[in-house]
């Protein structure tokens, strides 16, 4: 159970994390009258709306007015616009949390809605397949390239590859996103240049898929280049650690085959943290996605990112911070018990 | 005393190239610090104006020896004065030899000098291989000033002529064409392709072709004061190619931007990655070796900034608190210190239990002097390998965030650079020389650090393991 | 003789030249006896384990000698062979900190049982059986079995590799250092251990610690090692009270005891850089007897009474 506990224990700290960043937005746009500005601007559109409605029933223009002022001064009361702006913390924490952020200014969702919640959500799955994708096909590349570094160490090879690794750590990615674009798309034109589907999309679901993959090559090409250096040399690093300790040495004393060694005694043992440096990575490779999406035009939450920039829409940006700071914290805590899982140094 | 360092240092290629690579990043960066304002961004840079002459969105020069179909250099002329009277002439004379147009042509005059205020008339001409002068524009110029002459006009903001978007000159230089080939082309027209098509131009077929030759500008002022001066005058003749890395989409010199992009690259980096080592291995001795309140403390607090996700959080808090340069390296300063601090606590908490430093505690020295005389020198070697190697991930994130959109409009960066190229089509319009340059000079910078850190290896390691 | 092992000599090739590890060591071992291999850290016990488990590391390079096991010459035999046959079968080794040398991610009964199921094909339940009753022999319950290392103390681990170390009964066991890391009460435990271990088993122990009154306590003959070669090696009992070597005798003499009033000295200077040894003998520069010719020349090896000497004073 002491599994569970410290696990218990992780999980906290997350949320702590969670928590930090929240209460770190929540008060720069207190601080900084945004929020006011956002919740002044809810007020308004409501007013408007009440306007129009009544428009129809009330005729004297003097009477309207007094009828909005009264209501303003109810929704100023209701959203706590009358007090100072820390006073309204608590519940612009969770408006936050239920992604409670209106509307967007011009942003709208793929289905025409323009509330946050709505533009946000829909992205969701389509940078979570980028990146997770991405991330497994780096993970098994660098494991494997890594290890075979690893038996080579000191070899023109090992050096040779190392060199390459660290030409792939200092390579922005979305640089080579351009790049990729660029030669592969407009030079050779293998794969297209930007979006999820050709449109119109395939109707038939097989092609569809086939033509999904086929726009998420490039993107996916990008994150799996622009990682894999960082990935084989930490792996490499760890592996060769692992291979100088005693017990590799007494494993081949008593006589075990050399596949052996390297499966239980090497990359076993080096696998918790081989997947620590994943955990730390986590939060490169979501960088990551948000720059490959904003290069490939990926309709995922990265890209929103951008073209929520470029329209100055806070609340888009809240909600994207909220919702990646989440997904990133839950991604960790996953990764964190099967690390537990993996060592059992700390399972007890 | 360092000799058997710098040696191991020095002995694989990564520590030669390195070292190579970095003292040209830095002898750059001094060259422009010298001869670059400080204020080069705000006042140059970003300053439409200043880059009015330049052609807009042209490959480098050099791009003429691959190319098949060379295009021409940017000129700028400038004028033989002659007076007579009260006219000053300012004639421009110069050879066309390229298959293609200029892009662009344009007059600049400034400096007036003026005794009276009455108005003076200007006239263009132009003479072409083919033709006399011929009569392209005349008009007006008045001007009111309080106070007594002279007058100084045009000084800060000079007079600009876009030959290529007048609307007297292509009227003129259509109706010559029609005369003189019988070819028509409409005003309006012509106002939309650019009225040098025309003025360079020779019909053939239903088309005009570059017309090679001599060719002569004559700007005549009538003045109302003999004593009257123009203190500059150029004729600009837009390149299809410029300098040595081209311009972007503001006419802006590539090369002038890149070169700046040095010296804040390596401010950027060295700045976050020693403030982060200083912050980092102070916090990491204090919390390993003091423990107690100021350890849990320290623990926590790194434990939660190392978990947060760094790119979000630079995002939402340049775009909220502004975008300034200072703010972003401050931010990668505050989330960057933590990942240090938790690699030097565990060292200090196995150096603590040395036999020298319980010696020093036996012996009654002070804890500052035991963690500068012990501690420190035992994690330095760690510290500055570290250090080194955190200098391109303050780059690479500075970069990301300014290709954003997200950067400090005051300074020029790489990945500004980057954006605006990207944001103009860039890609889809393949201007290489605008998206490739920047990229690369990101790159090799980090690439640098990326190798000396890699040499550092060797040097660290050891003592690591010794630790251990 | 069951062990004969001659000339042995060893270099590792390191970034400052070659450093000589191990030079003309010949010693011969016999069954059911127990020799001590005592030497300052450094001077090349280590190697001398490695060699004969044919476990040396990559940048080691074996430039003389041979080692006869029963009549079969084992550095000559290959790899595969030696693996099948002797290493761990017929000498196994005790490595040298026993806190690393366990696998921390695999159950210490499986990893002592391992041997059994990949050397001998035997089935798991019962290899899995024969390893509880290995840990029973060294004096752990069976529980233990489903423990992971790092919920082991330092003495249940080093029993553990003990354990492992006799899981396949090979004829001699190298034990490299087997108590230098442990409490001095459980230091005595596991002497105790291996000496009942030897009379019940009539194992072959070579024996090496840097702690001659340690070494004294087991063996049946000693060999004391400096700069990587055998200065003195003799039956245990004449190698101390009687000792020959100049290094013998100021290693005696460093050796606290309550017995005498004498206080213990140290022996001046520091052991010699062996990528650049002294010429000569290379114990001269700390040696108080050295002689002229020290300088010069390396000492052969003499017989004066019961032990074999390299040192010039001998040279009759
Ligand atoms: N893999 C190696 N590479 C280079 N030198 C080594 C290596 N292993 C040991 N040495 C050196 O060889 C000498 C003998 O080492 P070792 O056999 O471990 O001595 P001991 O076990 O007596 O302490 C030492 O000087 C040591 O530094
Ligand atoms: S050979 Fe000479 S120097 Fe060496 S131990 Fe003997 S007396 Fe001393
Ligand atoms: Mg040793």
């Amino acid at each position: 159970m002491i599994v569970g506990k410290k696990l218990a224990l992780r999980g906290i700290t997350l949320l702590g994390v969670l928590f930090s960043v929240l209460l770190l937005v929540v008060v720069t746009l207190g601080a900084t009258g945004l929020s006011d500005n956002m919740l002044k601007a809810i007020v308004s559109d409501q007013l408007r709306e009440l306007r129009t409605s009544l428009a129809q029933t009330i005729r004297d223009p003097l009477e309207l007015e007094k009828v909005l002022e009264q209501r303003r001064n109810q929704l100023y009361d209701f959203y706590g616009l009358d007090e100072p702006w820390y006073n309204r913390l608590p519940d612009l924490i969770i408006r936050v949390l239920s992604l409670d952020l209106g509307s967007a200014r011009n942003l709208k969702s793929f289905s025409g809605s323009s509330k946050v919640s709505d533009i946000v959500l829909e992205r969701l799955p389509n940078t979570i397949l980028l990146v997770t994708t991405a991330l497994i096909i780096s993970g098994l590349l660098g494991l494997y390239f890594g290890v075979k570094l690893a038996i080579k160490a000191g070899t023109k090879f090992d050096r040779f590859f190392s060199y390459l690794s660290s030409i792939s750590y200092a390579l922005p990615t979305w640089w080579l996103g351009i790049i990729f674009i660029l030669l592969l798309a407009f030079q050779l034109r293998i794969f297209p240049p930007t979006g999820m589907y050709s449109s119109p999309p395939p109707s038939d679901n097989l092609l569809k898929f086939l033509d999904l993959l086929w726009h998420a090559s490039l993107p996916i090409l990008t994150l799996v280049v622009a990682s894999i250096g960082g990935w084989i040399y930490s792996v490499r690093t760890m592996v060769l650690n692992v291979a100088q300790e005693d017990f590799v040495t007494l494993g081949r004393a008593k006589g075990l085959k050399e596949s052996t060694i390297m499966k239980r005694y090497i990359i076993r043992v080096a696998a918790p943290p081989i997947l620590t440096g994943l955990i730390l990575g986590l939060a490169g490779s979501l960088g990551g996605a948000i720059l490959t999406e904003t290069v490939f035009g990926w309709p995922g939450m990265g890209r929103l990112y951008y073209d929520a920039i470029l329209a100055l829409d806070e609340n888009v940006i809240i909600a994207l911070t909220f919702l990646f700071t989440l997904i990133y914290i839950i991604a960790r805590f996953i990764l964190e018990a099967l690390y537990m899982v993996l060592d059992p140094r700390v399972r007890y | 005393m360092f000799k058997e360092e710098i040696k191991i240092f020095l002995k694989g290629g990564s520590g030669k190239v390195g070292l190579a690579l970095f003292t040209l990043l830095l002898a750059l960066s001094l060259y422009v610090i010298a001869s670059f304002p400080l204020d080069f961004g705000v006042r140059y840079w970003n300053n439409p104006s200043y880059w009015a002459d330049y052609p807009i969105t042209v490959p480098p020069a050099w791009y003429n020896f691959f190319s098949d179909n060379p295009k021409p250099e940017h000129k700028i002329i400038s004028a033989e004065e002659k007076s007579f009277d009260n006219n000053l002439q300012l004639s421009f004379r110069f050879k066309q030899v390229y298959d293609d147009f200029p892009s662009f042509i344009s007059l600049r005059l400034g400096k007036f000098t003026l005794n009276s205020l009455n108005p003076l008339t200007l006239e263009l001409y132009l003479k072409r291989p083919d033709s006399e002068f011929i009569l392209l524009k005349r008009q007006i110029l008045t001007s009111s000033f309080e106070g007594n002459p002279p007058f100084n006009l045009y000084f800060d903001e000079p007079l600009r002529i876009s030959l290529t978007a007048d609307p007297d000159v292509s009227f003129e230089i259509s109706s010559f064409l029609s005369r003189k080939y019988n070819f028509k082309i409409l005003q309006t027209e012509l106002l939309s392709k650019g009225a040098h098509v025309a003025l360079f131009g020779k019909p053939e077929k239903d088309i005009l072709i570059p017309l090679k030759g001599d060719y002569e500008i004559v700007v005549n002022l009538k003045l109302s004061d003999p004593k009257d001066k123009v203190g500059e005058a150029r004729l600009i003749l837009g390149g299809g190619v410029y300098g040595l890395m081209g311009t972007d989409s503001l006419g802006r010199d590539l090369f002038v931007g890149l070169l700046f992009g040095f010296p804040v690259a390596l401010f950027i980096g060295a700045v976050v990655s020693f403030l982060v080592a200083l912050i980092g291995t102070f916090n990491g001795i204090i919390s390993g070796y003091m423990g107690g309140k100021s350890d849990t403390l320290i623990q926590r607090a790194s434990d939660i900034l190392a978990n947060m996700p760094l790119l979000p959080l630079l995002i939402f808090l340049t775009f909220v608190l502004g975008q300034k340069l200072w703010l972003v390296m401050l931010i990668l300063i505050v989330f960057g210190w933590p990942g240090l601090t938790i690699l030097i606590r565990s060292m200090v908490l196995q150096i603590k239990s040395f036999q020298f430093i319980e010696a020093a505690q036996a012996l009654g020295s002070t804890r500052g002097r035991i963690i500068l005389k012990h501690i420190f020198p035992q994690t330095a070697p760690f510290v500055f390998a570290q250090m080194i190697f955190s200098v391109p991930g303050a780059i690479l994130a500075e970069a990301a965030l300014s290709f954003l959109g997200l950067g400090d409009p005051s300074l020029p960066t790489w990945g500004q650079i980057l954006e605006l190229g990207f944001r103009r089509g860039g890609i889809y319009s393949g201007y290489w020389w605008w998206i490739l340059p920047p990229g690369i000079l990101i790159m090799i910078t980090a690439f640098t650090f990326l190798l000396i850190a890699l040499a550092l290896e060797p040097l660290v390691n050891p003592r690591l393991r010794r630790i251990k | 003789m069951m062990l004969e092992l001659k000339d042995l000599t060893v270099n590792y090739l390191t970034d400052r030249g070659r450093l000589k590890a191990l030079n003309k060591v010949s010693f011969s071992l016999s069954e059911g006896e127990a020799l001590g291999v005592v030497g300052e850290s450094g001077s090349g016990k280590t190697t001398l384990g490695l060699s004969l488990m044919r476990l040396l590391p990559k940048n080691a390079e074996l430039l003389e000698g041979k080692a006869i096991f029963n009549g079969l010459d084992i550095f000559g035999l290959l790899e595969e062979e030696f693996r099948r046959k002797i290493r761990w079968k017929k000498i196994s080794m005790v490595f040298q900190g026993a806190m690393n040398s366990l696998n921390p991610v695999i159950k210490v009964g499986h990893q002592v049982a391992e041997p059994l199921i990949e050397h001998e094909n035997l089935p798991k339940p019962e290899a899995y059986r024969r390893a509880e009753e290995a840990l029973e022999q060294v004096g752990l319950n069976r529980q233990v079995f489903h423990c992971y290392p790092h919920e082991l103390s330092g003495g249940m681990k080093q029993r553990i590799v003990i354990a492992m170390a006799l899981i396949l009964s090979p004829k001699i066991v190298i034990l490299d250092e087997p108590t230098s890391a442990l409490d001095v009460s459980i230091q005595a435990q596991i002497i105790n251990l291996l000496k009942k271990l030897k009379w019940e088993l009539s194992l072959s122990f070579i024996f090496i610690t840097h702690d001659i009154s340690l070494a004294s306590d087991i063996s049946d003959r000693i060999a004391v090692v400096y700069a990587g070669e055998i200065v003195e090696i003799g039956p245990s009992e004449d190698v101390l009270l009687n000792p020959k070597h100049p290094y013998t005798k100021e290693l005696l003499e460093s050796i606290p005891r309550i017995t005498l009033d004498k206080l213990p000295s140290f022996i001046a200077g520091s052991p010699p850089d062996m990528v650049d040894p002294p010429k000569g003998c290379k114990f001269h520069p700390r040696c108080p007897e050295v002689m002229d010719i020290c300088y010069r020349e390396e000492p052969k090896d003499f017989t004066v009474s019961k032990q074999r000497v390299r040192c010039w004073l001998y040279n009759d």
